[in-house]
């Protein structure tokens, strides 16, 4: 019988000297596991669209593509629909006319549940070939009228990648533009001067100022929404869009429709039902923004 | 001679994965190729040896009463150092493994030889018996990933077999779980038919 103390001892002086050794295993080791990870999100994103610098705006989603000036020359985004089996990790590269440059689809060592053989061809480059230089309007299956032709057998992976590929473009695509063309929001206006870095411009027409755009971001529900509000010190407010939000899908994102974003021109929406925290966060965002911008716009 | 017993009773005669018939869950779930089923089993054998020697070292320290959460934590230890290294050096390899990985910690094989041997026995042995669980369960691992990559995926080791008309349909089965249920029952039947009573 051992007493009690020295059990305690014993357990407690190998648990001590197994952190130790980890530790000391954890910080030779951790600064090259970030770097293998760092390397292979870069292949995988030089696989899509050949760029200089990719530089991220959202966090393993949204890279823009610069050139060796630092003139953006396309984006990068990553979509998971899902599959047959799971999510499907997708990456595509999109260049300034909105044209794909490419995708690629996640092997199955990377996270892909797709049936091997049947549904993880999505992976294989005569899938994949079939989006190089297609726009969002292009894409999709060619029962479905477009011009991807589905794998045999894997008509539900096929489809899945297909709706991915073209619910990306949607979202991602307006932010080719370079920081999203002020103009979307005040179209009235001729000419804009930046006042503060892709974030406040002055809407300018001939001499006169017309009003103000800017970009703003706020805290939604599920992640952050940037937004950008067209405001003229006469007419109020003459255009929002929507640049990035991650909200739920066919609740929180019900913020990009047209019929509640043209609401805004006419005074302050009501939230919407049921996506009361991304519609309130957007409306508090675009009204709050105004207040602070005020200035400029006159 | 009895030195060798040790290490050839891991191997073959007590084969962890098609004799004994333990730490089938990772040798089921990693051996759909070659690769990962070697990469699974050398990351075990690395766990297996090294336990195997500290608590060995340890066996005269370590009271009755405590052992098992002390073998855990030898044994996670060992387990979370192959997981650090595996991920800063094969990371396509610790990709492939997944969660097995971090599950070596549960894998009966390597708790039961630090229980049931190491314990017990001088260092050396230990280091032999643990070298040759470890191989003998690489080596199940192997045999299954070759059946399984040769059937299912047309390859071995990623180089073509069969031919390219193979390659286009193989039996895809192969790489599914219900297929390493087959290959393994299969192998399992084979040898209790022409090797067992040998040994």
């Amino acid at each position: 019988m051992t007493s009690t103390r020295q059990m305690i001892i014993t357990l407690f002086v190998v648990a001590v000297t197994c952190a130790v050794v980890l530790s000391f295993v954890y910080a030779f080791t951790e600064p090259r596991i970030a770097e293998t990870q760092a390397q292979l999100t870069l292949s995988g994103l030089k696989e899509v669209i050949t760029a200089h610098e990719y530089q991220e705006v959202v966090p393993d989603t949204l890279w823009l593509a610069l050139d060796s000036s630092g003139n953006r020359i396309g984006v990068v985004f990553r979509v998971f629909p899902q599959g047959y089996a799971g999510p499907i990790p997708i990456t595509v590269g999109l260049d300034t006319e909105g044209r794909i440059t490419g995708i690629r689809v996640a092997s199955a060592a990377e996270g892909l549940a797709e049936t091997p053989g049947l549904g993880a061809k999505i992976t294989q480059p005569s899938f994949t070939g079939q989006f190089k230089d297609r726009t969002a309007g292009e894409i999709g299956l060619e029962q479905d009228g477009g011009v991807i032709q589905a794998i045999t057998a894997a008509t539900i992976s096929s489809r899945a990648v297909t709706a991915g590929v073209k619910k990306g473009i949607e979202m991602y695509g307006e932010c080719l533009a370079p920081v999203c063309d002020p103009g979307l929001v005040f179209p009235e206006a001729d000419r804009f001067i930046e006042v503060i870095k892709d974030t406040l411009w002055r809407a300018v027409s001939g001499s006169d100022t017309l009003g103000m755009v800017f970009v703003g971001i706020v805290q939604g529900y599920l992640d952050d929404i940037s937004f950008m509000v067209g405001y003229s010190a006469d007419k109020g407010i003459t255009g929002v869009t929507i640049l990035y939000s991650q909200e739920t899908e066919g609740i929180g994102e019900l913020i990009r429709k047209k019929e509640f974003l043209e609401e805004f021109k006419t005074g302050r929406p009501d939230a919407i039902s049921g996506a009361t925290v991304s519609s309130e966060a957007l409306i508090n965002g675009v009204f709050s923004g105004i207040e602070r911008f005020r200035g400029h716009a006159e | 001679m009895r030195k060798l017993n040790i290490f050839t009773r891991g191997l073959i005669k007590d084969n962890a994965v098609f004799v004994l018939m333990i730490g089938l869950c990772p040798a089921l779930a990693t051996s759909s190729t070659v690769r990962d089923g070697v990469g699974m089993g050398l990351a075990a054998t690395f766990v297996v040896v090294f336990s195997n020697l500290i608590i060995s070292i340890l066996r005269k320290k370590i009271p009755n009463e405590v052992r098992i959460p002390i073998f855990i934590l030898v044994i996670s230890t060992f387990v979370t150092i192959i997981d650090y290294t595996m991920q800063a050096f094969q990371p396509d390899l610790y990709r492939a493994l997944g969660v097995f990985v971090p599950l070596i910690v549960v894998n009966c094989m390597i708790l039961g030889r630090a229980e049931a041997f190491a314990s017990k026995n001088p260092v050396l042995d230990s280091i032999l018996d643990g070298l040759g669980t470890g191989l003998g369960f690489t080596l199940a691992l192997a045999i299954m990933g070759v059946t399984r990559e040769v059937l299912g995926n047309g390859t071995l080791l990623g180089f073509t077999v069969f031919g390219e008309s193979f390659k286009n349909s193989p039996v895809i089965f192969m790489l599914m779980s219900p297929g390493a249920f087959l290959v393994i029952g299969v192998l399992k039947a084979l040898i209790n038919k022409y090797v067992k009573k040998e040994l």
